[in-house]
């Protein structure tokens, strides 16, 4: 794996040169926020007098920087999609190919929802899905995809509707070094989605059993349910579970993995956008370079469960 | 006295529905022990393959081999007692560790693909066996945790249910080193 120096040198000789433009952009894009946010902030004030005045020009000219402000603040909306387009083919495309040339990067796709659900990782069906940075790629013999995605459900209070998060990270899925035929559920002990009615809805409706296992720190870290007791057993050996724990303590305490149709699928919880470029701050190196870091983890979370390690088992 | 015909009727309801968890119990720790029974035949059945395999390689352990085979021979008695068959399982076990270790001295044997494609069928089967029997004995342990805790520890004394044999592993077995390849 590429290091935070090798990828100085390479932000230096081939970054560099293609981010002074993106800044330049960036810089009059956050000028048009500004200006957009200004102009709201004296409507708002013209709103006020006008309402406390019986002259009706305060109101016109609230009125009148107010549809300046909304003018404004679409087309810095327009430019930050476009903006942020460009940066993502231009700049993190080159980190994505600098971390692994396999690699293939779709700015704009996401894991279908099919894919989402049929993790079983999050039992209920979202109301609202979005995602992006679709990733494919081959880790030795480890063939793997994975992508942002934000996945919300609807709330209504009385009149009012908005939206809460179920799962906002990555979301990743790779070929499992083991044939297995049944469905494993490993979901985090810290998952509130894994509540009393959860369970029991998937332990009839989904035939599930739940396996109980040696590992006290797995056990109390994790909760699994599973189609086949010796089967999650033989995916979920010793070792592995060890490495769950390592992986958890790594990523935290929301990690969550299942074992479906010869695929393992994680999901792990990150509050922070990935890959997208900032608007109000630099791109600069340390960005970049947690660009870098966030692909890491991926790798680190095959090398962390052994993925590769087929010697004897599937090929 | 309708009050105690009531007691009476919950308390016959609560023994009877301790006594029937007592039974799925039971029977889940039998159900295990098929399963792996089922994984152990799995991996005594490659063992006269992986004798005719390294055979005409390994001239010099010849009787390491008729050992085994003739432990393997044990196994297709009627089912054995568990303790009975983790002894043999151990022993059986020590044997197997010393072939691979004479393997080691026969560098063509080590290379040939019949042998390699077995060895992976035998690790298989030993992955397979481990979780059966990690499944067996969780099973053995949550049966135990019926009989001995209080109320159903009086059901199962009443009904003579006994403990049950946990299925250890070798000590080899334990100490596998977890080998990586890149």
């Amino acid at each position: 794996m590429q290091t935070s120096e090798a990828f100085r040198s390479f932000y230096e000789q081939e970054l560099a040169s293609l981010l002074t433009p993106l800044e330049e952009h960036r810089k009059k894009i956050k000028k048009g926020a500004v200006l957009g946010l200004v102009l709201l902030g004296i409507s708002v004030l013209f709103f006020i007098i006008a309402s406390s005045s019986k002259l009706s020009t305060p109101a016109i000219i609230a009125f009148i920087l107010f549809l300046a402000a909304i003018i404004t603040l679409v087309n810095y909306a327009m430019r930050l999609k476009k903006f942020t387009r460009t940066f993502k083919t231009e700049i993190v495309s080159r980190i994505m190919h600098f971390v692994d040339p396999s690699l293939r990067y779709s700015p704009e796709q996401y894991i279908s929802e099919t894919d989402y659900l049929k993790s079983g990782l999050f039992v209920e069906k979202p109301d609202r899905y979005k995602g992006d940075d679709y990733v494919e790629g081959l880790h030795g013999k480890t063939t793997f995809v994975f992508s942002e995605l934000h996945t919300e459900r609807r709330v209504s209070s009385g009149k009012n509707t908005h939206y809460q998060t179920i799962f906002k990270g990555l979301f990743f899925i790779a070929d499992f070094n083991k044939h297995f035929s049944g469905r494993t559920y490993v979901w985090s002990e810290r998952n509130p989605q894994i509540n009393f009615l959860t369970k029991l809805f998937s332990s009839f409706a989904w035939n599930l059993e739940k396996v109980k296992l040696e590992s006290k720190e797995f056990e109390d870290r994790f909760i699994v349910y599973s189609t086949d007791q010796v089967e999650s057993r033989y995916i979920l050996s010793p070792s592995f579970m060890e490495r769950a724990v390592r992986l958890q303590r790594l990523m935290g305490d929301g990690v969550s993995l299942s074992f479906i149709d010869t695929n393992i699928y994680v999901a792990v919880p990150i509050r922070e956008e990935l890959f997208e470029p900032s608007v109000f701050s630099a791109n600069d190196f340390s960005r970049l370079d947690d660009f870098r870091t966030t692909l890491v983890i991926v790798y680190d979370i095959m090398d962390e469960l052994k993925l590769n390690d087929r010697l004897w088992t599937k090929e | 006295m309708y009050i105690a015909i009531g007691i009476v009727v919950v308390l016959i309801l609560v023994v009877i529905g301790l006594y029937n968890s007592l039974i799925v119990k039971k029977n889940a720790v039998d159900n295990a022990f098929f399963s792996m029974d089922v994984m152990l035949k799995k991996r005594h059945d490659l063992i006269p393959m992986l004798v005719d395999t390294v055979k005409g390689y390994m001239q010099h352990e010849k009787e390491l081999l008729s050992r085994l085979t003739a432990l393997r021979q044990q196994f297709d008695a009627p089912r054995l007692p568990v303790n009975e068959q983790v002894k043999l399982e151990n022993q059986f076990n020590t044997l197997l560790q010393q072939v691979r270790v004479q393997v080691e001295q026969y560098p063509d044997l080590k290379a040939s693909e019949n042998f390699l494609k077995l060895q992976g069928a035998i690790n298989e089967a030993e992955e397979q066996l481990a979780a059966s029997r990690r499944f067996y004995n969780a099973a053995v342990n949550d049966y135990h945790n019926g009989i001995m805790t209080f109320p159903s520890s009086v059901i199962a004394s009443m009904a003579g249910m006994g403990r049950k044999d946990y299925f250890a592993a070798a000590a080899e077995d334990k100490a596998v080193p977890e080998i990586t390849f890149k």
